[in-house]
């Protein structure tokens, strides 16, 4: 009897150091600052606990009773805090006071634990040897618990199970202590039934726990991520937040589905648009089917040939029902010839000539991207247009990149192409830039297909004019032995970033 | 003795644990390309077979490397087809070789050209025949892509291979005190490529001192520097300061503009240029054709190679020349040839390893390494993605006499030197193992010649180069050290001193 009862000591006081734990680990892992995390919270914690300690003085009947009670709420708040916490910090803004809140009950109701005991068992012992086998079993589990949290709770169970597991712990006290006060206890059957539900639903929790983390983190660390998958060449990521679908390739944002439509109409009409009789477009890079959306408005178009390195992405953009309904089932059109190659040696390597080409790689970030802005690369481009033939290329940003976009011109320029440099504002990117080139002359289309929802004949000719804060800078070309475009977007951003 | 240490550590962790240590790829790979045993069977004068058939030629060629080639392209250009070339290896090119895997083609010595100034006439011309050179302008795609060159020191990677970090306020002083004096020495016109064309005796005093002699009496000790110094001779001469002639220490830097955007270069590296004049004389080409003996008969010169006897108005001699005292009847010895043994290796790579931070480059050198680092074959691919390569290893044996490295090189195991290639390797990449596929290695003992003290202004060297009679000599170890420009110019120039004494006689 006594053993069993010191072990319930040593038990109770481990599950309420866990709780204290967890509430700490949290708030270092989602708000940082640890110091301040662990300081705040051991000090609420310890003030409950007082509180709690003070409070037990008005209780004086049905000791055991309100003992095997106070476990069981233990169980039930301690087991779900670090699944509510996690679910507050994804889907609230009172991660913080939810936090505190907890802290504070369960500090109570730890604080109520020993006293309530100490009092239950003073009868069978000297008072002197109760304080010393309770208090020297608290400290035991605390030791206990200290050292389980992180060698084995959190790498192994992580905090959403750990809670659970020491909640379950809690309401098995519970349940033990309607035998161990048997004699004390009045309606001993119903508690018993009621502590063997809630063991019930927190094995339940402890089984799902996953889900619940799951759920959580999606939305902790960014939108809700429907989609990711490492492939050969890069890292997609596609995330959602009510109607707004973003792609992320190896962590850089492609495009929002609630402004991608400034984007892609700015990138293709005002070139397709100022070419008389186009039949025959290429898209190099575009693997996401929304340039190829905006090319099918032109019901004169043969041809759409799609050159992008990834299958798995064209093949994503081909068969996922929420983006196809995003491109409009853009690559099921029998116009569409789906090519996955390396751009630079199928340029190289084609003989085939377009009326349009639309350039739309990801940014140039390292040296191998970069050598798909080269004179080099763009002659090897412009050898493919036909003779009223325009091409556009996506060129970073005139704003937040001013060199790199002037510096992609000057290359194009260097190429041997006349230049016709534009830009757009795209929420989700903000002021983003392309260039149209080609052999001949371009000018402004009067007309544009029906139904676009940003680009517009009226609005065409602001497009291409550029604010003192975007006007060109002097910049050498991008080169293949020389590539100064990578090294000036490098540049461009620290410059933003710091 | 680090190699067997580990192949005893492994072995007896293997047979403690019962399993090979978990990671590694095996690699496979063989010795390749090698031609010391023909070579030693002319210097041991083994019997050779009479030959049973003569053929006639105006013009004999012997060495199907850069110099011999050239020869065969200058006289092919000038519309001039009796001649035939005799090439010992099955594959023509000599340090130009260049091999090729399911990956990509790949060098086997010789890698790049610098960016040609002016005076390099000939080298020059034929690049604007084979579109490097346009209008003026060079060809993008043959110019060594971005990034060029990184060398590892201290635990990281620097852009070039000059070093740049970790410098005191001395060893900034003595670079920049070095790089006026070059200035100076460029500005004569005295060191140009071919050397040729500034050649003069004024510079003569140069040639009389080691490079490391020089800087010492120039007052510049600072370590750092020499071991850059020490680096670039490596590279182009297979020796070190000590071992190099002060004028060929300045001539690295003096003959080429300080500023050019190059070099150029192309996946299987010198070997592209060989492969495009094969394409123009391939067919006057004879490969493994031995040449034994060469007999000077008056006006005509007997070749002995193989079964056949070429008789020859003309021979011109652009196989490595100190082979030629073995060969030519009556030929004095030559002393004053010296030439650097090297090894080079080609490493399957089937994923890159870990590079800490920086895109891999062309070049990859690292500080304080007996080596001379690794050149990426897929570096002047276009594709943008790339996940396996082959990478060329240089080693130039360049710390202890040739003679007594020669004996190395031959003497230890196809292992041996892969373990050396991987521990040098190891320091900077230490996954590599888990990368590579396959090395495959060629020993070369007479690679390059090594221009040491007195080798440029050498009496002998100079004699043959200016040789007037039936056979002429066309090896870019007249010049005294091995570079394309100069195999190439001497090739060229022996073409045209043939046509001009053959033109004299009609």
């Amino acid at each position: 009897m006594g053993l069993l009862l010191f072990i319930t000591v040593l038990l109770i006081a481990a599950c309420g150091l866990i709780y204290e734990l967890i509430a700490g680990t949290l708030a270092s892992y989602l708000l940082g600052d640890s110091v301040l995390q662990f300081s705040t919270i051991i000090g609420c914690y310890l003030f409950a606990m007082g509180i709690g300690s003070a409070l037990s003085r008005y209780i004086d009947r049905g000791l055991a009773y309100r003992f095997v009670w106070i476990e069981l709420l233990l169980g039930v708040i301690g087991g779900c805090s670090s699944a509510l916490l996690f679910l507050a910090f994804a889907y609230t803004q009172g991660f913080q006071l939810l936090m505190y809140s907890l802290v504070v009950v369960i500090g109570v109701l730890v604080g109520l634990e020993i006293p309530l005991l100490m009092r239950l068992v003073r009868g069978r012992y000297h008072f002197r040897d109760v304080v010393a086998h309770v208090l020297t079993f608290d400290y035991l589990g605390a030791l206990g618990a200290s050292l389980l949290f992180p060698i084995l709770l959190v790498p192994y169970l992580g905090l959403v199970r750990s809670a659970m597991l020491f909640g379950i712990v809690n309401v098995a006290v519970a349940l033990w202590s309607t035998f161990l006060f048997a004699g004390q206890i009045g309606s001993v059957r119903a508690l018993r039934v009621l502590c063997f539900v809630v063991l019930c639903g927190l094995g339940v929790g402890l089984a799902e726990a996953k889900h619940i983390t799951a759920a959580a983190e999606d939305n902790i660390y960014a939108d809700e991520i429907i989609f990711s998958r490492d492939t050969r060449y890069q890292h997609i990521v596609l995330t959602r937040f009510k109607d707004d679908i973003r792609l992320f390739l190896s962590s850089h944002l492609q495009f929002s589905s609630r402004d991608e439509y400034r984007y892609h109409e700015a990138l293709i009409h005002p070139g397709l648009s100022a070419i008389p009789v186009p039949r025959h477009v290429l898209v190099l890079g575009g693997g996401d089917g929304l340039a190829v959306r905006e090319i099918l408005k032109y019901p004169q178009i043969e041809s759409v040939t799609l050159v992008d390195l990834d299958p798995e992405m064209t093949r994503l953009f081909s068969t996922n029902p929420m983006l196809t309904e995003l491109n409009q089932k853009s690559f099921l059109s029998p116009k569409v010839h789906i090519i996955n190659a390396d751009a630079f040696p199928w340029v190289d390597s084609s003989t085939d000539s377009f009326d349009f080409i639309v350039i739309d790689f990801p940014d140039p970030t390292n040296y191998s991207l970069g050598k798909l802005y080269t004179t080099t690369f763009y002659k090897a481009v412009a050898r493919h247009l036909s003779v009223q033939g325009l091409m556009v290329v996506q060129s970073t940003s005139p704003m937040f990149a001013r060199d790199s976009y002037w510096c992609i011109a000057e290359t194009l320029k260097q190429a041997g192409l006349r230049t016709y440099p534009y830009h757009v504002y795209v929420p989700s990117f903000g002021e983003w830039g392309f260039v149209i080139a080609g052999h001949r002359e371009f000018q402004l289309p009067t007309s544009l297909p029906p139904g676009l929802r940003f680009v517009s004949v009226e609005g065409l000719p602001a497009l291409f004019q550029f604010p003192p804060d975007m006007s060109p800078l002097p910049m050498p070309p991008n080169r293949l032995n020389d590539q100064v475009l990578v090294r000036a977007y490098d540049q461009d951003w620290k410059d933003i970033s710091h | 003795m680090k190699a067997s240490r580990r192949e005893f550590l492994q072995s007896a962790s293997a047979a403690l644990v019962g399993l090979s240590i978990k990671g590694d790829r095996p690699i496979a790979g063989s010795f390749v390309n090698d031609s010391f045993q023909l070579g030693h069977q002319l210097r041991d004068r083994a019997a050779f077979a009479a030959p049973s058939q003569v053929v006639k030629h105006s013009v004999v060629i012997i060495g199907g490397g850069i110099a011999g080639l050239s020869a065969a392209w200058r006289l092919h250009k000038k519309g001039f087809t009796d001649f035939v070339l005799l090439e010992m290896n099955d594959q023509p090119g000599g340090n130009s070789r260049w091999g090729e895997n399911e990956i990509t083609a790949y060098p086997w010595a010789a890698h790049y050209v610098p960016v040609p100034g002016p005076k390099a006439v000939y080298v020059r011309e034929l690049f604007e025949e084979l579109g490097v050179l346009n209008n003026g302008q060079w060809e993008e795609r043959y110019l060594c892509f971005s990034p060029q060159e990184r060398l590892f020191l201290y635990g990281r990677w620097q852009d070039g291979i000059e070093p740049a970090i970790g410098l005191t306020a001395p060893d900034r002083d003595q670079f920049r005190e070095l790089e006026d004096r070059i200035h100076t020495f460029r500005a004569t016109g005295k060191f140009t490529v071919p050397m040729e064309v500034g050649f003069s005796d004024s510079t003569s005093g140069l040639d009389r001192i080691s490079f490391a002699d020089w800087l010492g009496a120039q007052g510049m000790n600072s370590r750092i520097l020499h071991w850059y110094l020490n680096y670039c001779c490596r590279d182009d001469y297979g020796a070190t300061t000590a071992n190099t002639s002060a004028w060929a220490g300045i001539q690295y830097f003096a003959s080429r503009e300080p500023d050019e955007k190059g070099p150029l270069t192309w996946p299987e590296g010198n070997g592209w240029i060989v492969r495009r004049l094969l394409e123009r004389v391939g067919t006057f080409v004879e490969p493994n054709r031995m040449v034994h003996k060469i007999s000077p008969r008056g006006k005509r010169t007997s070749v002995l190679a193989g079964d056949t006897e070429y008789q020859a108005d003309f021979v011109i001699f652009a196989a490595p020349t100190f082979l030629a005292p073995h060969l030519i009847e009556g030929m004095a010895p030559l002393r004053e040839f010296e030439y650097s043994p090297w090894l080079t290796a080609n490493l399957t790579i089937e994923q890159l390893p870990a590079s800490y931070g920086t895109d891999p480059t062309w070049d990859s050198v690292f500080m304080d390494s007996p080596s001379l680092g690794y050149v990426d074959a897929m570096h002047q691919s276009l594709r943008t993605h790339i996940d396996r390569t082959v990478w060329t290893f240089y080693w130039a044996l360049a710390d202890r006499p040739p003679a007594e490295n020669r004996q190395l090189l031959l003497s230890k195991d196809w292992n041996y030197w892969k373990e050396a290639i991987l521990h040098d390797l190891e320091r900077v990449h230490p996954d590599i193992r888990k990368c590579v596929s396959r090395i495959d290695i060629m020993r070369i003992g007479h690679a390059m010649a090594r221009p040491q003290v007195g080798a440029i202004f050498s009496r002998e060297r100079r004699n043959l180069a200016d040789t007037q009679g039936h056979i002429l000599f066309a090896n870019s170890d007249l010049s005294g050290f091995s570079i394309f420009e100069e195999a190439q110019y001497r090739g060229v120039a022996a073409a045209d001193k043939v046509l001009r004494k053959l033109s004299g006689t009609v």
